[in-house]
């Protein structure tokens, strides 16, 4: 692997983490809002760290991030079904209908995003393809998996940026939010570094079979975001 | 422009200037005519706009099935909502167009607050921009990207200008010193003042003077 490659892959690890990077994650709050709105408006940013790990222990980490892995793997087998099989079946493990629909239209736009600047990917053709012909419905770890795979991106690199992404996306919407301050945001990232890491090595090679999610308390908070009549973000 | 897709129209400016009344009072002119329009209404921080035109013109009025009045909350971003990440904006309208073939037009309703708001051109093939009176004459003067470069502007409330010390003259020159040829309407929103003017440079030229898809079919 030569200099250059490396520095390509580099590069691209940071066009699709950079925040500018056109993904719509800075509308979501995961179910946050609700929680900053419910009894328990007062959340310091302790409470915060913790949360966060365990939307990513008990929810992220074993569906997403497993999916991610077992899309990847499949990218780079260029084997659509397998892909397509992980798309219906981490869509249908999205139980709240705004968390699914906000997934897939992150998912759909960042495919389209990248394939605008990289044309000829086999595999990125072909599932884009699939969703807009019905098959797949673009939810957002498998979409992930695969322009990270067309990026030429390794597959636990591409697992830390989307573990990551998500985490930072929960700390910018509790700065907007008024739950902390900008210094206080990045300690808390920093803080997660670890509990990043560990979601990803724990489950980004676990078999389609064994994922699963279990995270109640945090599936109410969604469902209670989804029924809030007046609200910043989209989750 | 791709002539594939539906036209797509971009309405913003400041909270309270009369975004959400403009598009109460246009699209009942535009389906008199039989055009078929949607809308996606990016709320800062609530979906009471949504809310009201779904009631007002889906409901009320029967101008359009309630599916096609789509509320869309920003994450208190309004501004990259519809310019630097338009990705869910996008998503949405695009749902929309799969799901009603003979749309003729989408509103894009944006809830900025600042007259720096614009809209990408992925999102939006023309943009009209929207102040009131209430904020003084000196308001185009002040200049801004939204009221230098969108394709229309319009100044609502004018009824009330007289109350609040603005001199409608001067609105105008100022208007034409900063944005050249390219044109102005004033309007009230209340009454429906001048709407049918927007109305008519909606259907020149963002639709072209096409006729609505319902009737090329027949």
């Amino acid at each position: 692997m030569g200099i250059n490659r490396v520095s390509l892959h580099d590069l691209s690890m940071l066009q699709l983490s950079d925040s500018f990077f056109p993904t719509g994650m800075y509308a979501m709050s995961n179910g946050l809002e609700a929680l900053f709105y419910s009894n328990r408006k007062v959340m310091n940013p302790d409470g915060l760290c913790e949360l966060i790990k365990v939307y990513l222990e008990h929810q992220i980490g074993p569906s997403d991030c497993s999916a991610l892995g077992n899309c990847y793997e499949s990218a780079e087998q260029k084997d659509l079904r397998s892909i397509l099989e992980v798309d219906n079946t981490i869509s249908s493990m999205k139980l709240i209908e705004e968390l699914r629909n906000a997934s897939t239209r992150s998912g759909i736009q960042i495919l389209r995003c990248v394939n605008a600047f990289l044309p000829n990917n086999y595999i990125l053709n072909r599932y884009h393809q699939a969703i807009k012909s019905k098959r797949a419905s673009g939810v957002y770890p498998v979409a992930f998996a695969v322009v990270g795979n067309a990026c030429g991106i390794p597959k636990y690199k591409t697992g830390l940026m989307m573990i990551y992404g998500f985490s930072v996306s929960l700390v910018g919407s509790a700065l907007r939010l008024g739950i902390l301050q900008h210094i206080e945001g990045q300690k808390i990232i920093h803080k997660l570094k670890p509990t990043m890491l560990e979601t990803v090595m724990k489950n980004i090679d676990k078999p389609i079979s064994s994922m699963w999610q279990f995270a109640p308390g945090i599936d109410i908070l969604q469902i209670s975001h989804e029924r809030m009549s007046s609200k910043m973000f989209i989750t | 422009m791709s002539l594939k897709r539906v036209p797509r129209l971009g309405i913003g400016g400041p909270v309270g200037s009369g975004k959400t009344m403009l598009i109460e009072q246009v699209v009942p002119i535009l389906s008199s005519r039989d055009y078929k329009v949607g809308i996606v209404s990016n709320d800062v921080v609530s979906r009471e706009d949504a809310e009201r035109m779904r009631l007002n013109l889906a409901r009320g009025k029967g101008l359009m099935p309630e599916d096609l009045v789509v509320g869309l909350a920003t994450g208190g971003c309004p501004h990259t909502a519809i310019r630097e990440d338009p990705s869910m904006n996008i998503s949405v309208v695009e749902e929309m167009e799969s799901l009603h073939g003979d749309l003729d037009l989408i509103l894009i309703e944006s809830g900025g607050d600042n007259i720096t708001t614009t809209f990408s051109p992925a999102l939006a093939d023309y943009f009209i921009y929207i102040i009131d009176v209430a904020g003084g004459d000196k308001y185009p003067r002040k200049r801004g990207l939204g009221i230098e470069s969108c394709d229309l502007l319009v100044i609502n409330k004018i009824d009330i200008a007289p109350y609040v010390g603005t001199d409608l003259s001067v609105m105008e020159r100022d208007a034409k010193v900063i944005r050249g040829k390219k044109p102005y309407v004033f309007v009230n929103c209340k009454n429906g003042q001048g709407t049918e003017k927007v109305a008519e440079h909606i259907i020149r030229d963002v639709l072209f003077e096409a006729p609505p898809k319902a009737v090329a079919k027949r």
